[in-house]
């Protein structure tokens, strides 16, 4: 068994390497992945599908398969996000990928704000122990203001306050994982010693908002300390994310902002005393990949000829939950307002007028960019772009490569060398195909560039992102004498 | 017992089968048990051990495979039962084991004092999915009070406090899992409509302890509801089981007490409109297997050996308040005793006589024996009943063993075991048992192959699984969903 410190002498210079997840989301991250022709239209309740989806990636040497979570639901998601309505839940999807897996890491999203640490501690420490040190918790805050209303509260708490309960939970969660130092199990059946009491510690939080006297009622987690992923822009959600981060998620759709949001946190983790191989940026990127260019431009038009699209006089404010296209309407009513300029009234089919890229604002300059980024089709060119494809490119935020095997990696490429992202976390819009897609053809193509592990070097998530088994917390203290259990 | 005939005819007599559960204990439930020479001890956080526990009780058809729990631990289980001290977590080892099995119903321990409606209605819901139908949810209000410290509570609230608690979450998780209806779903790939939002119903509880809007986010499962269980002897304990459980958990330790206590819950149930047969009753019990009754009994010796008794083995070192206060509570949960109450002392509180001037291996005698109070007289046959030994034979040590181990012990072959089964299946007692292994795994394995066959040649257990959920096995209907009737 390593320790923390015998590791962080021997481990010899450490480089950046490339790390990929997979977002679960069974009917694909498209809001119309799941009418593709291939895709399992009911397989948000098929836990053999999602272990089948998940071997696809363990067989890529994917660093993880990444479950999400929302703590409430609304009929109307079924336009925007039907993958999020109704699904199940990610610690049971997530041992039941223990059992169907070897090699792949684990993230099941919890949601602090809703759960108590000793619940979320022991939920965690078993999945890693089950996993053999695969486990990951994604801290989420709650993006859901619905999901007070659930969980017998007035109101949805607002950041601050929000965050002021994650960093304390946080806190407890990991120590209650001390609680147990590795070596507290004797389990000397001659001298009928099952644990060393020197070895087993009470934690005695008392905090502002927690009092959690310990220990866990788990051994120490394989890894430690599971991988901890956080997303968010917030200040305070940076700070987190900064300061506990093993991963983290996030969701620039352009290069410009993924250099300046991956600088800010580097920067802002080695200020808390890390190093910035410590941790990794991952943004999400939705890939299109098929062997021609054509090809992948076609699935995406055929994805997006499947949306339902906002009434063209519907300008107010709509609140919507969860994911991709929220609080954005899918009209040209939201186009003009970018823009800048009154195209309401147009045929979608209508091609993007001249007059129109040479007025727009420059958020509307950078949408036509994105949407001919995309679609390969211009203003005023042999395949003119039109205004659908522009309100396709705002509601399919994010990250987005289409093209042939080489166009994907090289925009995989691009983003690894200019530190906007140490590797992704891949949304596949429709699912299983997309994912089969990117494995058969673009994880070959990062492979032969020397860009990408062949092989898996190690057993447990943290291995595969490089990370050291953090101390125990008590052991580095030399247990202080009153934590002894009684 | 003359009424339970009332409520079956013969034929149904002749059809009734038993029901058989298997409680995981990773190193058994005998207090030494994970000494036993060969016996399983390293294995409570490797996930094949539950693997191999699982697929031989499987193999065997047992009903369902039991993850206990508890909220808080200490190191009294160290002595006690190892195998609460540290362990997994249910709902994760059991969704693993889902994946590892493929018929056994699976029962997870939570427990409604430390949870969330809305998140335990969702854990039990997916586990349901990721089963196919094989989950269930034993609830307990509160087995270990230091829970409350590990959940940032002042204090863990009487027992009226967690069953008003339990009695609200319950009918909430209920219409949960009914928020949507079993065809919510259109899914209908040419006219993109996901779901008929008509079918998808907020509940808008608003109560005593809970406010949940609702719906779920999860569909309606394979069993409508996964199979309740319940256990407890309190007053609040046998309404809310009589009321909510489609399987008893039960502790009775003697065939009188176990009629008594089932006609008790039959009779709750009757008053609350529930058919016959709607609710199994299943004791739990610690089968000691043997290929002889005398290979059984030197077994149950053999454990009883490894059993460490305190150091001062006259009057552990405590005042008897100690020993008349905790022991008590060790006794209802039927599990063993621990440091400072394994003494003559200790005994001579259960017993009613004073010990002082007898050595541990000496022989009880008559005249003192005569002179114990009621529980004394029922340890003395108890310890005649597991060990051959009675008034002659027997030994303080003895019966500080038995007090000791406590629980539902039967020792014997696999006749023996089979005829207890049956006399407490025939006598009303009970619809089956919660079976527990002294130590693992070579008692699981005894059972299964020495005891199920001969159940089975009696008639008395399945040869096949029938059905496919949980709730077939059970003979349950699927529950109505209470926002489409």
């Amino acid at each position: 068994m390593k320790t923390g410190l015998f590791a962080m002498t021997t481990t010899p210079k450490r480089q950046r390497e490339l790390h990929l997840g997979l977002m679960f989301w069974a009917g694909g991250t498209h809001p119309a992945g799941w009418r593709m022709s291939s895709s399992k239209a009911d397989a948000a309740f098929d836990i053999e599908f999602l272990q089948y989806v998940t071997q696809l990636a363990e067989k890529a040497k994917f660093d993880f398969l990444f479950l999400g979570d929302r703590l409430a639901t609304d009929p109307q998601l079924q336009t925007t996000n039907p993958a999020q309505m109704s699904r199940l839940e990610p610690f049971v999807s997530g041992a039941s990928l223990a059992a169907a897996t070897s090699h792949i890491g684990i993230v099941v999203t919890a949601n602090p704000t809703y759960y108590d640490p000793f619940t979320v501690a022991r939920m965690f420490a078993s999945l890693d122990h089950l996993s053999k040190g695969r486990a990951s918790w994604n801290i989420v805050t709650g993006a859901d203001a619905i999901a007070a209303a659930n969980f017998s509260r007035d109101t949805h708490w607002d950041t601050e306050r929000r965050y002021d309960w994650a960093d304390e939970f946080v806190d407890v969660v990991k120590g209650l994982w001390d609680t147990f130092e590795d070596d507290a199990f004797v389990r000397d059946p001659v001298n009928g010693t099952y644990v060393d009491p020197a070895k087993i510690h009470k934690l005695n939080h008392k905090g502002q908002s927690f009092a959690v006297e310990g220990p866990l009622n788990v051994a120490r987690p394989v890894q430690g300390h599971p991988v901890i992923l956080h997303a968010g822009t917030s200040e305070r959600s940076r700070q987190l994310g900064a300061r506990d981060a093993d991963v983290i998620f996030a969701g620039q759709g352009t290069i410009e902002a993924a250099k300046a949001y991956y600088a800010d946190m580097k920067a802002r983790a080695v200020a808390y005393g890390r190093d910035e191989l410590d941790f990794s940026i991952l943004p999400g990127l939705t890939p299109i990949v098929a062997p021609t260019t054509e090809e992948a431009v076609a699935i995406y038009d055929r994805l997006n000829g499947f949306l339902v699209l906002d009434k063209e006089d519907n300008d107010g404010e709509e609140v919507r939950f969860g994911g991709l296209g929220r609080n954005a309407l899918r009209n040209l009513t939201r186009v003009a307002a970018i823009l800048g300029i009154d195209v309401r009234g147009n045929d979608h089919d209508a091609s993007v007028p001249v007059q129109v890229a040479e007025q727009a604002s420059p958020e509307g300059l950078a949408l036509i960019a994105e949407a001919t980024r995309r679609t390969r089709r211009t203003v005023g060119g042999p395949s003119p772009l039109l205004l659908k494809d522009l309100i396709y490119t705002t509601i399919l935020s994010g990250a987005v490569a289409i093209g042939n095997p080489t166009e994907v990696a090289d925009f995989i490429e691009l983003w690894f060398r200019e530190k906007a992202a140490d590797g992704f976390n891949i949304f596949p819009p429709y699912v299983p195909e997309s994912v089969e897609a990117f494995v058969d053809l673009v994880v070959p193509e990062l492979q032969r560039r020397g860009f990408y592990r062949l092989d898996y070097s190690g057993s447990t998530f943290r291995d595969h992102l490089g990370l050291t088994r953090p101390e125990n917390r008590f052991v580095a203290k030399d247990a202080a004498a009153s934590s002894k259990v009684a | 017992m003359a009424h339970q005939g009332q409520n079956h005819t013969t034929s149904d007599d002749e059809r009734r089968q038993l029901h058989l559960g298997y409680m995981y204990w990773a190193n058994g439930t005998h207090p030494a048990g994970w000494r036993y020479p060969g016996a399983a001890h390293e294995g409570a956080f490797e996930p094949d051990h539950i693997v191999r526990l699982a697929r031989t009780a499987e193999a065997a058809k047992f009903d369902f495979f039991f993850f206990g729990d508890r909220l808080a631990t200490g190191l009294n289980y160290e002595l006690t039962n190892t195998s609460v001290l540290a362990r997994f977590e249910p709902f994760t080892a059991a969704s693993y084991l889902a994946t590892k099995t493929s018929e056994i119903g699976i029962v997870v321990t939570a427990n409604p004092t430390y949870f969330e409606p809305f998140n335990l209605a969702r854990l039990v819901a997916s586990l349901d999915h990721a089963t196919h139908g094989r989950a269930s949810w034993n609830i307990v209000t509160g087995a270990d009070g230091r829970a409350a410290q590990n959940y940032s509570r002042s204090e863990h609230g009487d027992p009226d406090y967690r069953y008003d608690r339990a009695d609200e979450f319950i009918a909430i998780v209920r219409r949960l899992w009914d928020s949507w209806e079993d065809d919510a779903f259109i899914r209908n790939k040419d006219t993109g409509s996901f779901v008929d939002g008509e079918k998808i119903h907020p509940l808008n509880h608003v109560g005593k302890t809970f406010s949940v809007k609702g719906p779920l986010n999860v569909a309606r499962t394979p069993q409508g509801y996964p199979v309740i269980l319940h256990a407890g002897t309190s007053e609040r304990s046998r309404n809310f089981g009589a009321r909510e459980a489609d399987v008893i958990f039960a502790a009775s330790a003697t065939l009188e007490d176990g009629v008594a206590y089932a006609n008790d819950i039959r009779s709750r149930a009757r008053e609350r409109g529930r058919p016959d047969g709607q609710i199994k009753i299943l004791p739990g019990i610690t089968p000691l297997v043997g290929k002889t009754l005398e290979a059984a009994r030197q077994i149950y010796d053999q454990l009883n050996a490894l059993i460490i008794l305190d150091d001062d083995v006259r009057f552990g070192g405590r005042e008897p308040s100690y020993w008349s206060l905790d022991a008590k509570v060790a006794e209802i949960r039927g599990e063993a005793v621990g440091a400072g109450h394994r003494n003559l002392g200790a005994l001579s509180q259960r017993v009613g006589i004073s010990l002082s001037h007898v050595d541990i291996d000496d022989l009880v005698d008559l005249e003192r024996a005569s002179a114990f109070n009621h529980a004394g007289s029922r340890l003395l046959a108890e310890t005649d009943r597991r060990t051959g030994r009675g008034i002659g034979q027997v030994s303080w040590r003895d019966l500080l063993h038995t007090y000791i181990v406590g629980g539902h012990v039967v020792v014997g072959s696999a006749q023996d075991i089979a005829d207890y089964f049956e006399s407490w299946f025939k006598a009303g007692a009970c619809d089956g048992f919660n079976v527990q292994s002294a130590y693992v795994y070579e008692q699981l394995d005894l059972f299964v192959e020495l005891v199920v066959p001969e159940l089975q040649k009696r008639n008395l257990f399945r040869t096949e699984y029938e059905g496919a959920t949980l709730r077939d096995r059970f003979g349950l209907k699927r529950p109505l969903n209470q926002f489409a009737a």
